[in-house]
């Protein structure tokens, strides 16, 4: 763990008036913790949460989201038993709002995993208080990405097909395939996410089991939290496992959206075939999952006004900013994509990018643009990256400019491709739009029943960051390591 | 039963636990970070080994104190990462190479394609990786373990999130109550406690509390 930054913290905190006050108030960080909130508080209020008595507003939120996940649940179930066929995906437009919607969230999932794990990494303490939130999203964001692969393979019961298992009829899948790698990148990534949330949760669990006044409360999070003590051979394995699976996520993070960015740019329809698409996708996720963590989180400080002093103004400019970056990336790529296909002197190439903003689907190409390449802008201002509304709106329009983008890239290169005869068109069905809306139901009750259930912040490792929460250096040996 | 542990009564600390059933532990309640990791510095050098410290976060250097061995998680992360490299290998290279050849869009079915067979390779060896670190910090940690002598003391219970704990056990050869419980004193822990087994659910209760 980082003494470095603790002690900065340290200084910053306690030695500020007497040793290096004029210096160190212009680079002194911003404090983890509001208004001097000690260890305890920090405990009280997040537990308090989980503790407290459930407010209307949840009940309010989790009938409308478990309503729109139950019609989802419907539709789903409404397809398989008729066929895709109830869907507008068509020849030649075989993956529409399916892929769209599997790209959108699977995309949008990473910015939580960047959050957690890789600026666990580089040492941001910062990050600590909406690492948890940040990573929850993320395990929900992938559960409702998941819905569509094994839907839109059309017939379901076929879906084991995929996997490697031997079989009576010596049959193998396509190793070679991206649409294969997909399978393997999409259950890691969702099998890693979820085991590092978890994990890094059970010290967590422990200390709600040990504040558990009910019989139940005190075995489901007895279960739960294994029999955690903190003892200092436990926290040992913990850190140690902490910083190795942040290292694997950094990775997956990469190498996901690059495999699933594959499964277009390896082809050969003009509008994929591009080796930018990683970076493209790379970007376009992180720009989409930072507009989630502030629409997420933006309420929910308002919902839970303990947590102002935790998941501090500081935290959600440091997001926006993260937002304008990756934002201003896919502007760039916008720009790049439109260059390279007018530089590539390829007509079918040439022809997809001019049938995308003049065809029949150029709304969906003008609404990506404007919103992406403007929207992200504004957070240039810190007016706007302070004003918490005016965020929070500006948030939830990026990640709609973003699922355009998906449609944009999934559905306007497909109808369009090399041979006149075989250009067609897509249009959406009921039964496509409300299972769209059903993995949006699916994933806020998802989130709901997180906040409700387990604790949103990382207490321990918040606490352990807490200006003066480690022995004093140079008092016992080992203190500085 | 048959008790490894001693029937000490002959104390007058505060019990936690039942009286009647064997010693386990004497624990003691620390307010403070560096408090606690000067106590466990000091036990180590009385030449205490049995002891355990519990904390609500990571106390750096207190691992140290205790002088335990670097966690093995980080070789046993390695060992599962290069066998999951070896089995998606293989998962991939048997069926294609010999089971099942196909070939699409001309690409080959040898060795000499073995980039595409990295995908999966990556994907997978992470998972494992990722497995193998939490299943390890898991049972390295002694979990799951649902119950745990010490759960008999009412005030770990209650104050684990907040306070700085440590037992010492009596399975330790230099243990004893008098001798631990001044030197717990000297290091300025207040609650201290002695820690019984509580009455397993067989044993019926004593008629009357002593």
């Amino acid at each position: 763990m980082s003494t470095l930054s603790t002690t900065a913290e340290q200084v910053s905190a306690q030695d500020q008036r007497s040793v290096l006050e004029p210096d160190l108030s212009a680079i002194a960080r911003p404090p983890q913790v509001l208004n001097n909130r000690g260890p305890h508080w920090v405990t009280d209020a997040v537990c308090s949460i989980v503790e407290g008595k459930t407010p209307l507003w949840w009940y309010v939120g989790i009938t409308i989201s478990g309503t729109f996940a139950a019609i989802g649940g419907a539709c789903i179930l409404y397809m398989i038993v008729t066929g895709v066929g109830v869907w507008g995906s068509n020849s030649p437009c075989f993956w529409a709002w399916d892929i769209t919607n599997f790209i959108f969230w699977v995309s949008m999932a990473h910015a939580g995993s960047l959050i957690s794990a890789m600026l666990f990494l580089t040492r941001q303490k910062w990050s600590i208080s909406i690492s948890r939130s940040a990573e929850a999203m993320t395990v929900f964001a992938i559960m409702c990405a998941g819905v569509y692969p094994a839907i839109h393979i059309g017939r379901v019961w076929f879906v084991w097909f995929l996997f490697p298992v031997p079989n009576n009829y010596g049959m193998w899948p396509n190793f070679s395939s991206p649409l294969l790698w997909d399978v393997f990148a999409v259950t890691s990534y969702l099998t890693v996410s979820s085991l590092f949330w978890f994990a890094g949760m059970i010290p967590d669990l422990a200390v709600l089991r040990d504040r558990a006044t009910t019989k139940i409360r005190k075995f489901a999070y007895g279960i739960v939290s294994l029999g955690w003590l903190g003892t200092a051979r436990q926290w040992r394995h913990f850190e140690m496992m902490y910083v190795l699976l942040a290292g694997i996520t950094s990775v997956l993070v990469v190498t996901v959206t690059t495999i699933v960015a594959s499964d277009c740019a390896t082809s050969v329809v003009p509008g994929w075939h591009a080796t930018i698409f990683p970076f493209y996708f790379m970007v376009g996720a992180v720009y989409s999952g930072s507009a989630s963590v502030l629409t997420l989180l933006i309420p929910l400080r308002l919902a839970y006004p303990q947590l102002k002093d935790l998941i501090t103004p500081s935290h959600l400019d440091k997001v926006a900013k993260l937002l304008l970056l990756t934002g201003s990336c896919v502007g760039y790529v916008y720009v790049f994509e439109l260059f390279t296909a007018w530089y590539s002197a390829n007509p079918f190439e040439r022809g997809a990018f001019w049938e995308r903003f003049t065809g029949g689907y150029s709304w969906y190409a003008i609404t990506c643009l404007s919103i992406n390449l403007t929207i992200p802008q504004l957070f240039w201002f810190k007016k706007v990256r302070s004003c918490l509304p005016v965020a929070f709106v500006l948030a939830i329009l990026c990640n709609v400019g973003m699922w355009f983008e998906r449609f944009m890239i999934v559905t306007t290169s497909l109808i369009r491709d090399f041979i006149p005869s075989s250009w067609g068109n897509f249009h959406a069905t009921p039964v496509d739009i409300l299972t769209a809306t059903g993995t949006v139901g699916i994933f806020f009750t998802l989130f709901l029943l997180f906040i409700r259930f387990v604790p949103i912040v990382n207490m321990s490792e918040l606490k352990a960051a807490l200006p003066g929460s480690q022995p004093h250096h140079g008092t016992t040996e080992g203190g500085d390591h | 039963m048959s008790h490894p542990l001693p029937l000490s009564t002959g104390h007058h600390l505060p019990v936690a636990g039942s009286r009647h059933e064997p010693l386990y532990a004497v624990g003691a309640r620390f307010e403070s970070a560096d408090a606690i990791l000067a106590a466990a510095s000091h036990l180590k050098e009385e030449g205490f080994s049995c002891f355990e410290s519990y904390t609500p976060y990571p106390v750096h250097g207190l691992a140290e104190a205790m002088r335990l061995p670097k966690s093995i998680l980080s070789f046993l992360v390695l060992v599962g990462g290069i066998s999951a490299v070896l089995i998606a290998l293989s998962m991939e290279l048997i069926p294609t190479m010999f089971l099942y050849p196909l070939v699409v869009d001309g690409k080959p079915t040898n060795l000499s394609a073995l980039p595409q067979f990295l995908p999966i390779t990556v994907a997978l060896t992470l998972m494992i990786s990722a497995v193998t670190a939490v299943f390890g910090m898991i049972l390295l940690g002694g979990m799951p373990r649902l119950n745990n002598p010490i759960f008999a003391w009412d005030l770990f219970q209650r104050g684990a999130s907040r306070s700085f704990f440590l037992s010492v056990e009596a399975r330790d050869a230099k243990f004893s109550v008098a001798s631990v419980t001044e030197l717990l004193e000297g290091l300025g822990a207040g609650d201290i406690t002695a820690i019984h087994l509580e009455a397993s659910e067989e044993t019926p209760k004593p008629d009357h509390e002593v």
